[in-house]
């Protein structure tokens, strides 16, 4: 096994999905699983994170259908470990002081951030692709708190179904980690995302769909709690085969072979002579048509 | 000089080639005949016959070689292909200077022809030893009879004809001004020199002193050896540095009068460039008089001292070199005429004001395409307002309450049917076991994939190149390349394919080569019956 230095820090940022309308018809399909249990298994997520090493940090973002919200750290870093005013409630299980402050700040903020949920018919969407950026924003910001190189990565759980409108966004932020060197890995709950499948190929990360949700910890905690160097010396899931078949730009359908218009690369399955978007023209030489031969017809006898 | 063909003999009257020279008495394969030189090729027909028996064009000839000092003497002709014919002159009279004639004749002949044919070999051949993929490419295909040499490269010659002309404008090699100084001789021990001679350093004298190549022609090889004539030329005063004519009949004193001329004419000559004004140029010292002596020394050779007439022997030799090195180094650039020069010291290409291409600007219309992105639009699933605001309540009540229970995340059988999954032969660990298929393949079998695809590609790409057949070449073509498909499908795919299952290699390396193959035949099975339903 790779031994990480001494110094060497390492920053997990988890982005959980918490669309209340997703979680709240959750609770009506699957009584057992809801966003409590979710949140308890992040929770086990992050302690064993903590606990790993001395110097691993932990950040937590809620994506809500409204807003971003760090459920942890909840005030701007000073020194590395996020102390609240108040003092830290004593679980009284003799539990480590950090885990059991980090704990109560995340159900804390939680509790904050649902209260202040407004229900808005044309909001329905989780905004992930602006946590994500909070993510890297975050990562960017500790990196320069410490001064040096960290090796970090991003934890999406998914529960919610993809926004396509958010396609834009989601493809910059995939970039930025990729430069960045920032692996993002996915944790899906209900249905296939291909843009995580995405996010995770181009990254380095890894996807992973679950099948029974209510042994999320153990997923959590088997897949993704070891970072990116010790994950080549384990066994873990193959990597999914990701579908990057572009969709026509008319009729949003998948093809393999279509058209592209040379001035705004735009993707089309079937040939116009005018390009829809940026109304170019264009010739294309057909074929020679062969002249069919007029059969004789042979007058009856 | 030519001899005019001898009208008598019939197969001369029906020859439209000129004739150049003919000699009599001259036996090839033990059988007397005559030899002609012709304007294209050299023929030698037996004596009283009216046909040749032996005719070779001169680009087929590589050599010539005529060995001296035997009993017999011969002209032995070497072909490009290899084969050798010999002729022997049996004239006792006059057979050396037969055989001198016929031999000055064709190394005269043979240059000119020489570059035509070899050109197209060479250029082959040079393409053959480039890329190893198209050699094993020729080798499958040409080689083992499945195509001919002509389709192979009728296809890419024709393609490297334009490269040609741009590999002809290779950039000449210029001379150095100190080739001559850069021999520098080493003793050899024992009072002698040795000058090492390379074909770069011979280049350049030749390039820069023509009367020296044509010495080297004149004499090389018939009087002296290379070795012999490279010596004396170093041995003579006209290499030397004072260049004193001793009268010396010596091969170069020729060439020491020849380039007096040529300096002299090129001092009369001048430098033609309005920018340089040589004669502004003078050693302007204070002579003797400190200025105040008006006398302007002469410069007429006169009335010189013995120093001084071997110091401008020693200057006028340094100005004749440059200005050959020069004259070499500028041959095939054309002349340019002084405005032309001016005009080029005075711009700048760069510095001129760019002349911006119009562009035409884009005009999106709908942009909001981008933003959404080449993704599928997914199904999405109907929510009713009522469902929304039940969702949220029922969501806020229940974090309201929450409080984290982190002994009780899951159970233990859970847990266990997790781990399960995730362990080797797992429900979410099957892909894993499928390996690669070219870690299954050893890297001899991938090679010999390789190269059957690369075979199998030319010859469908000549296949296909052939649709759709409108002329009779076509026609014949298409049907030549499907007996070659099957013919490369018998004797190289088939044993290869039985070869893999010898090795109990149950991947399927073939089945796309074999859906190649079979395509083509589909079509040339459509097009055969609809030429048959097109004649009934």
């Amino acid at each position: 096994m790779v031994m990480a230095s001494e110094d060497e820090v390492s920053l997990l940022v988890i982005v959980v999905d918490v669309n209340p309308i997703w979680w709240g018809q959750q609770a009506n399909r699957e009584p057992q699983f809801t966003l409590s249990k979710c949140l308890d298994a992040v929770m086990v997520m992050g302690n064993s994170h903590l606990v790993m090493t001395r110097n691993n940090k932990l950040a937590i973002i809620a994506s809500h259908c409204q807003e971003s919200h760090f459920l942890y750290p909840f005030k701007l870093w000073k020194s590395g470990d996020g102390h609240g005013d108040d003092n830290p409630s004593t679980s009284g299980d003799g539990k480590y002081e950090l885990l059991s402050v980090a704990n109560d700040i995340m159900a804390e903020e939680i509790k904050i951030l649902m209260s202040r949920t407004e229900v808005k018919g044309n909001q329905t969407d989780t905004l992930l692709a602006g946590s994500l950026a909070k993510a890297l924003c975050c990562i960017l910001f500790i990196k320069m708190l410490t001064g040096q190189e960290i090796k970090s990565r991003i934890l999406v759980i998914k529960a919610a179904d993809d926004c396509a409108l958010q396609y834009m966004n989601f493809m910059n932020v995939i970039f930025a980690a990729q430069k960045q060197s920032i692996l993002i890995d996915a944790c899906v709950l209900d249905s296939d995302s291909g843009l995580l499948q995405q996010a995770c190929d181009i990254t380095g990360g890894l996807y992973l769909m679950i099948p029974q949700k209510i042994a999320l910890a153990q997923y959590l905690l088997w897949v993704f709690l070891p970072d990116s160097d010790q994950r080549s010396q384990l066994v873990l899931p193959p990597p999914v085969h990701v579908d990057y078949r572009a969709a026509c730009f008319c009729h949003r359908n998948l093809i393999e072979i279509g058209y592209v218009c040379s001035v705004c690369l735009s993707i089309f399955c079937n040939f116009s002579p005018i390009c829809t978007t940026c109304e170019t023209a264009f010739k294309i030489p057909l074929p020679q048509m062969v002249k069919a031969k007029k059969k004789k017809l042979k007058p009856s006898t | 000089m030519h001899l005019i063909a001898d009208l008598s003999c019939p197969a001369m009257a029906a020859l439209s080639e000129e004739v150049l020279l003919v000699v009599k008495r001259v036996r090839q394969r033990k059988q007397d005949g005559t030899l002609y030189l012709m304007a294209e090729r050299i023929a030698w027909g037996p004596e009283g016959k009216d046909r040749f028996t032996v005719s070779h064009l001169y680009a087929d000839i590589r050599q010539k070689i005529s060995p001296d000092g035997k009993a017999k003497i011969q002209l032995q002709l070497v072909l490009h292909t290899g084969e050798s014919t010999n002729f022997h002159f049996s004239n006792e009279s006059t057979a050396l200077r037969d055989r001198d004639a016929a031999k000055d004749l064709l190394q005269q002949l043979l240059p000119k022809f020489k570059k035509r044919a070899n050109k197209e070999l060479e250029e082959k051949n040079r393409m053959l030893q480039e890329d190893p993929v198209l050699f094993q490419l020729y080798k499958d295909l040409v080689v083992s009879q499945v195509i001919s040499a002509e389709e192979f490269w009728a296809n890419r010659l024709s393609l490297n004809n334009v490269d040609h002309s741009a590999s002809n404008n290779k950039q000449e090699v210029g001379i150095s001004a100190a080739f001559l100084a850069d021999i520098r001789p080493q003793t050899d021990g024992c009072n002698g020199l040795r000058y090492n001679l390379t074909s770069d350093i011979i280049e350049s004298i030749f390039r820069t002193y023509p009367a020296v190549k044509q010495k080297y022609a004149e004499n090389v090889p018939h009087n002296l050896t290379e070795k012999e004539f490279w010596t004396r030329f170093f041995q003579s005063h006209y290499f030397h540095r004072d260049r004193i004519s001793t009268g010396l009949q010596d091969i170069f004193s020729e060439c020491a009068k020849q380039d007096e001329k040529g300096l002299r004419s090129m001092v009369v000559q001048g430098v033609k460039n309005p920018l340089v004004d040589l004669l502004s140029l003078e050693d302007k010292t204070l002579d003797e008089g400190y200025g105040s002596n008006s006398m302007a020394p002469s410069t007429s050779s006169a009335n010189k001292t013995v120093k001084e007439n071997s110091n401008s022997a020693i200057i006028k030799r340094f100005n004749h070199h440059s200005a050959m090195v020069l004259a070499a180094g500028n041959i095939g650039l054309s002349p340019r005429g002084p405005a032309v020069k001016i005009q080029e010291a005075i711009e700048y290409e760069d510095l001129h004001m760019e002349n911006g291409k119009k562009t035409v600007a884009l005009n999106l219309k709908k942009s909001d395409r981008y933003s959404h992105g080449p993704v599928p639009l997914l199904p999405q699933q109907y929510t009713t307002s009522q469902d929304i605001i039940n969702s949220v309540n029922c969501i806020q009540q229940e974090i309201a309450n929450y409080k984290p229970c982190l002994t009780q995340v899951m159970s233990s059988s859970t847990a266990s049917s997790a781990i399960a999954a995730l362990s080797p032969g797992g429900l979410l660990m099957q892909a894993g076991s499928q390996q690669a298929i070219n870690q299954m393949v050893p890297s001899d079998v991938q090679g010999e994939l390789k190269h059957l695809y690369t075979a199998a590609g030319e010859l469908l790409r000549h296949f296909w190149s052939c649709f759709p057949v409108n002329t009779p070449f076509l026609e014949e073509k298409v049907v030549k390349m499907k007996s070659n498909l099957e013919r490369f499908q018998m004797t190289k795919l088939r044993p290869f394919q039985e070869k893999i299952q010898r090795q109990y290699l149950s991947t399927n390396l073939t089945g796309h080569l074999e859906d190649m193959f079979q395509m083509a035949y589909n079509k040339f099975h459509a097009w055969q019956t609809r030429q048959m339903l097109r004649k009934t």
